[in-house]
């Protein structure tokens, strides 16, 4: 762990643009070294001293950030080529891992930009809607507790409830693409959503809404919305998409055992096809 | 007329369960979030969420006791009405969550587990791993969608609350908010509006709060005439993990489940912690409070850390302070089921595996007990009345206030695992008594003169146009933040002097002068986050003062507000009888304080100061009595202050009870 | 909304899993058989001719086994797939883990073995058998299989250019891992395998299953390639004129090589 000669200068690269359909161009900065930084802490500094390493005064470099302890999801970005919480993305790791020394930055390639390393994330949730992430409860009145759960079933559900809808999943798979719905001249902020909604509806619902429809389908409540759960997932954009390339569960942040899920959704709707043709 | 609605500011727990509960009355709700609702600050709530139940019910556990515990931890500056009515949903509000899909952990036989707390001596906190906000949070985000899907909630993800629209008459008719991407301001017409916007933890720089929480709401709040009580209870949680950016939480569920504070008794010890032997390891809470232990309430917790650093040089490290937090006893699959989360939070950021070694941990600014000042109507049988539209209404009408960022529950400490329940219990109590509000109107919000909602748009395009045009200047936002951070962690977190509250109450005068002048680095329109920093900083100000001045002025010790200066003294007297009789002294004094200083500090803004007053706090349940944990000389303060109680019992059926649960004190 | 979708993005679904399931059933397995009735060259010309005599039996019905289980199947798995290959995005350079590269290797096996089946079809069976075509094919040296000239023809074809073989080995291996993987994705796909200790031990089935598949093809490419034509064809034109007689098989100009005597 004794890290070489640490660098008087951490050489960053963003790759920014300003706007959404606007070309993307890089910029360099350079920020003095110190220990423990990570990579929120390193754009701050920028925040507050934007010149690039050529003296030039730019605008700061817009980043979305929340919790800052990789529970939140909000810092996903692309770090040295690979997707990643930026808050637990820490400066001296990067640096035995890059000999190059240069940390590069640049927003997920995935999701429409917005700016800079910021990206329009509104498909991650509109897959929630899509599979009915949710226990149908009659209301919110004191009904007694829920039913009983074995720990088992607790364990099992758990690591999956751990999601934090942050995108890595999406951004490392092959057969996610992006859909970006540009904005109409003159079109209303929900009439722009409203369309953008009904385009993600047809595209790739994800591993991570995947998990989420497992993860109701097998509450005990949740269950009882199985068969629409598990239609949602055979429409345009469902289940059928994955290619098995398996990279969502080796870039989940939070181990979260994602190709388990889909397989099991995989029997699960392969049943529930048969069922539904021979019914 | 046209269809009533109502604005909810900020998406975490307590907005969520009052967008739910409003959904479920039928109401349509605007929620208004800095971020994505499922990102809010409430996921990095760790440790659990409190209520009694039916295994502590039958070791003498109950509903009142969880009030007792809770005012007793916070010193008494809790109103007693509402922590009564939330102890009392407990229960419900855990089956609840639980009937929601929470994935509480469970016992063998299928019960939820419980774990123990700081300040009690139950196992009252349910907690799905070491992430039961995330998980509380996931399931009420869930509900919440839900109703989006069924058209009763509008979400306005990615905007900033600028200012509510306060009519001519001071009556709230909604929120002027901003679009963060294209920069643009829209006007919410409202019938009530929610400020559920958490903590203000930003303005201490460094905190173990989330990016978004800057106070600003409540602050917007403040500027236009509500009142904020308390501001100067900041929790100072014991246990964090320094970082460059932030102070990252380690959840009091450590200790809770076996987790022990030590320190080397040789300075700088420098041998590996595990081959320290057990006789040269100083475990000070267990010595110095032998009932409760590594679970005293959080502020003497965190005062002891720092005592052992700063007074006793016994800090681990040289040249920065902390102790060790042990969980190394415990076995690796007991840690990985129940604590996982917050231990990969500490091998990700340390780099060392907390199952193996000792964490290095130290305190860190964590919770505003404070917050908006808010009203309730108390029910006949010392609780709220549920339904009443007075409940958690500011004293701007139609604007209401609930979660970390009303002022009810905590006192002058909040328990750990209390804030999870008084959030999630605000939003369901509350949503009832807004349906009251809106049926009991005549008219719409929207119906209104567009005049009302266009002026208050175009006040906020002003203030921003002045902010953005103003002349370069050498002034940084971003640096003034730094030092303010500064001014503030020194002068107002664990120990508390009036010279140095004075002094930063100056140093803060000067900052926010330099803010009002301060340049941007970026001046367009487009997802500008330079301008919506500077806006937040600037509303900073009235906070930090309101925080420093209620500080200043209260020469006491009270909770989380420990001013040494006004300390009560430890009995000292070399004999019981000596004791005895300085016990009388210390209680006589006790009550003096008290009847001077259980009251809550109500600031109000008056032309960019802040102007303190103090109210009585409802303490008709449980009377005040001596906090005695750890304290020299407790035992005789106990045996004259129950004294003292018993005969004031005979006309108080409140007190009586409480006479029969007497102070629970050590040493 | 739904209007705008197309007729793939309709029913997606089905499609997806028709795709699966074809690459198994007839596609896959049908590989196996043929695979393995190749193989038989290595117990001698006559066991292949008689394997070749035995799917020559179905007569006239022949054609239309080609046709409705093989090709059309086949040409749907293939053009389907490469509609499944150009819809993702490769991105093995920044996640280089294992499955990402059988991911990608999937596509490209896929590409590589329609390529190779669209040619070997061409080069041995020729796709139509209609005269003009046949003749046409014949002359660009395709279409050399004679089916009551097994052996011998084939052999041929094979020998005649030695980028056959290489093509051979290159299109049966890529057939092979594609057969062979595609068979561990579609027990995920299917539900069939679930968690990744599951799928580990399905690893190992479906490469010994690959393992098995590939040595099959191997013996039968080293079989026709060491093969002497000339000796093959006499054997076969006795064969011939014996099934003829006992009325196994019934004469049909088509099937045989030309000229079809024995030296």
């Amino acid at each position: 762990m004794i890290a070489s000669a640490k660098p008087s200068m951490i050489k960053i690269r963003v790759k920014r643009q300003d706007g959404p359909g606007q070309s993307s161009y890089w910029q360099n900065f350079d920020i003095p070294y110190e220990d423990n930084l990570n990579i929120i802490s390193v754009l701050q500094k920028i925040a507050a001293n934007p010149k690039t390493r050529d003296g030039k005064t730019v605008a700061p470099v817009a980043w979305d950030c929340g919790c800052l302890e990789e529970v939140c999801g909000a810092c996903t970005m692309v770090i040295n080529g690979r997707v990643r919480q930026s808050c637990s993305a820490l400066i001296d790791r990067l640096l035995e891992d890059a000999p190059s020394g240069e940390i590069v930055l640049e927003p997920m390639s995935k999701f429409p930009v917005v700016r800079d390393l910021v990206v329009d994330r509104a498909r991650v949730f509109q897959s929630l809607k899509k599979v009915k992430a949710w226990v149908s409860v009659d209301g919110y009145y004191d009904m007694g507790p829920g039913p009983k759960q074995s720990r088992a079933q607790q364990e099992a559900a758990y690591p999956l409830s751990e999601c934090m809808s942050c995108g890595c999943c999406m951004e490392a798979c092959p057969q996610f693409t992006k859909v970006e719905v540009e904005r109409k001249a003159g079109e209303s902020e929900e009439e722009y959503q409203k369309r953008a909604a009904e385009a993600y509806n047809v595209a790739f619902v994800g591993p991570h809404a995947i998990n989420q429809a497992v993860l109701f389908n097998n509450n005990p409540t949740g269950q009882f919305a199985k068969a629409e759960r598990l239609d949602a997932l055979m429409e345009p954009g469902g289940i059928q998409v994955c290619g098995n390339a398996q990279n969502c569960v080796a870039v989940c942040p939070k181990h979260i055992p994602l190709t388990t899920s889909i397989a099991q959704a995989g029997r699960a709707v392969t049943v529930h096809a048969i069922k539904k043709f021979f019914e | 007329m046209a269809k009533k609605r109502v604005v909810v500011i900020g998406g975490g727990l307590a907005g969520l369960s009052m967008t739910m509960k409003l959904s479920e009355l039928g109401i349509s709700v605007d929620l208004v979030s800095l971020v994505p609702v499922k990102r809010s600050h409430s996921v990095c709530a760790q440790g659990g969420i409190n209520s009694c139940n039916d295994a502590t019910r039958q070791l003498g556990d109950s509903e009142w006791k969880h009030l007792d515990d809770t005012v007793y931890g916070g010193d008494f500056l809790n109103h007693q009405p509402p922590v009564k009515e939330m102890c009392d949903w407990g229960p419900k509000v855990i089956d609840l969550m639980d009937r929601l899909g929470v994935t509480f952990n469970r016992t063998d036989e299928g019960f939820l587990d419980r774990r123990r707390f700081g300040g009690t001596l139950y196992k009252r906190t349910a907690f799905a791993g070491a992430t039961t906000g995330q998980q509380l949070l996931y399931a009420l985000d869930e509900q919440v969608r839900r109703w989006e899907c069924e058209g009763l909630v509008r979400k306005f993800e990615h905007f900033d609350f600028s200012a509510p629209i306060i009519d001519d008459q001071g009556v709230c008719r909604g929120a002027v908010i901003q679009n963060l991407h294209s920069m643009e301001f829209l006007a919410l017409p409202a019938d009530s509006v929610v400020i559920a916007s958490g903590g203000p933890g930003l303005i201490y720089g460094r905190s173990t709060m989330s990016v978004m929480c800057n106070g600003s709401a409540a602050s917007r709040c403040v500027q236009v005439g509500a009142k904020f009580g308390n501001a100067e209870f900041i929790q100072v949680h014991p246990t964090a993990i320094p970082g460059a950016d932030k102070l990252r939480l380690m959840s009091e569920s450590a200790r809770g489940e076996g987790g022990r504070v030590w320190v080397p008794r040789k300075p700088q010890d420098p041998r590996d912690p595990k081959t320290i032997p057990d006789a040269e390891r100083y475990y000070f809470l267990e010595e110095r409070y032998p009932k409760y232990k590594n679970l005293v309430p959080r502020d003497i917790a965190t005062r002891e850390i720092f005592d052992i650093c700063v007074n006793d040089g016994l800090s681990v490290d040289g040249d920065k302070m902390c102790v060790y937090l042990d969980l190394t006893h415990i076995p690796r699959a007991e840690l990985d089921r129940k604590l996982g989360g917050i231990l990969d939070i500490y091998q990700k950021f340390q780099g060392v595996d907390p199952r193996d070694v000792p964490m290095k941990i130290f305190p860190a600014v964590h919770y505003s007990m404070g917050g908006l000042w808010t009203d309730y109507e108390k029910s006949s049988s010392g609780g709220l009345v549920v339904g009443s539209s007075r409940n958690h209404e500011t004293n701007i009408p139609n604007l209401y206030a609930i979660g970390e960022c009303d002022y009810h529950y905590h006192g002058a400490n909040r328990l750990g695992a209390n804030s999870l329940l008084s959030c999630i219990f605000t939003g369901l109590v509350v949503g009832p008594g807004i349906e009251t509000k809106l049926s009991a109107s005549k008219t719409a919000a929207a119906d209104l003169p567009s005049a009302l909602f266009e002026n208050a748009v175009a006040a906020e395009k002003q203030r921003q146009k002045a902010i953005i045009d103003r002349p370069p200047s050498s002034q940084n936002p971003y640096q003034i933040h730094l030092e303010l951070g500064d001014v503030m962690t020194r002068a107002a977190t664990v120990v508390r002097r009036n010279d140095q509250l004075r002094s930063a109450l100056a140093t803060v005068a000067e900052l926010e002068q330099r803010a009002k002048v301060a340049s941007l680095a970026d001046t367009g329109n487009w997802t500008n986050q330079n301008v919506i920093f500077t806006k937040s900083l600037q509303d900073m100000f009235p906070l930090a003062k309101a925080i420093l001045q209620g500080a200043l002025q209260r020469d006491e010790c009270r909770g989380a507000h420990f001013k040494p200066d006004f300390a009560m003294p430890s009995l000292t007297a070399p004999t019981r009888d000596g004791r005895l009789l300085e016990a009388e002294q210390w209680c006589d004094r006790f009550e003096e304080n008290t009847a001077k200083w259980v009251k809550s500090t109500i600031a109000t803004y008056d032309k960019g100061d802040m102007k303190l007053s103090y109210e009585d706090v409802d303490t008709s349940l449980i009377p005040p009595r001596p906090r005695l944990y750890g304290l020299v000389g407790a035992e005789e303060i106990e045996i004259v202050w129950n004294r003292r109680a018993a005969a004031k019992a005979q006309g108080n059926p409140h007190a009586a009870k409480a006479a029969a649960s007497p102070a629970v004190a050590s040493t | 909304m739904a209007n705008e979708l197309t007729f793939v993005q309709k029913h997606e679904f089905l499609l997806r899993r028709l795709h699966s399931l074809t690459g198994l059933v007839p596609v896959g397995l049908y590989m196996c058989v043929h695979l393995a009735t190749n193989a038989s060259i290595l117990n001698g010309v006559e066991a292949f001719q008689n394997a070749v005599y035995m799917i020559h039996s179905l007569g006239n019905a022949l054609v239309f086994v080609e046709w409705g289980a093989i090709f059309l199947p086949l040409l749907f798995h293939a053009i389907f797939g490469v509609y499944i290959a150009y819809s993702g995005q490769f991105n093995t350079s920044r996640y280089s883990t294992g499955k990402n590269w059988r991911y990608v290797l999937q596509r490209i096996t896929g590409l590589i073995a329609f390529v190779f089946i669209f040619a070997h079809v061409a080069h041995m069976h020729g796709w139509f058998h209609v005269d003009f075509w046949l003749q046409l094919m014949e002359k660009m040296g395709l279409a050399q299989f004679k089916a009551y000239n097994a052996a011998s023809t084939a052999a041929a074809a094979m020998q005649a250019n030695l980028l056959w073989p290489i093509l051979y080995l290159v299109g049966i291996a890529a057939c092979v891992f594609h057969f062979a993987n595609g068979l561990w994705t579609m027990g995920i796909t299917w539900g069939l395998w679930i968690t990744p200790k599951a799928q580990k031990r399905a690893d190992y089935i479906v490469w010994g299953i690959g393992g098995l598949v590939m040595l099959l093809g191997l013996s039968a490419l080293g079989g026709f390639m060491t093969l002497d034509p000339a000796k093959a064809h006499d054997i076969e034109v006795r064969m011939y004129e014996e099934s003829v007689k006992s009325g196994r098989i019934v004469p049909n100009e088509h099937k045989l090589s030309h000229p079809h005597v024995s030296p």
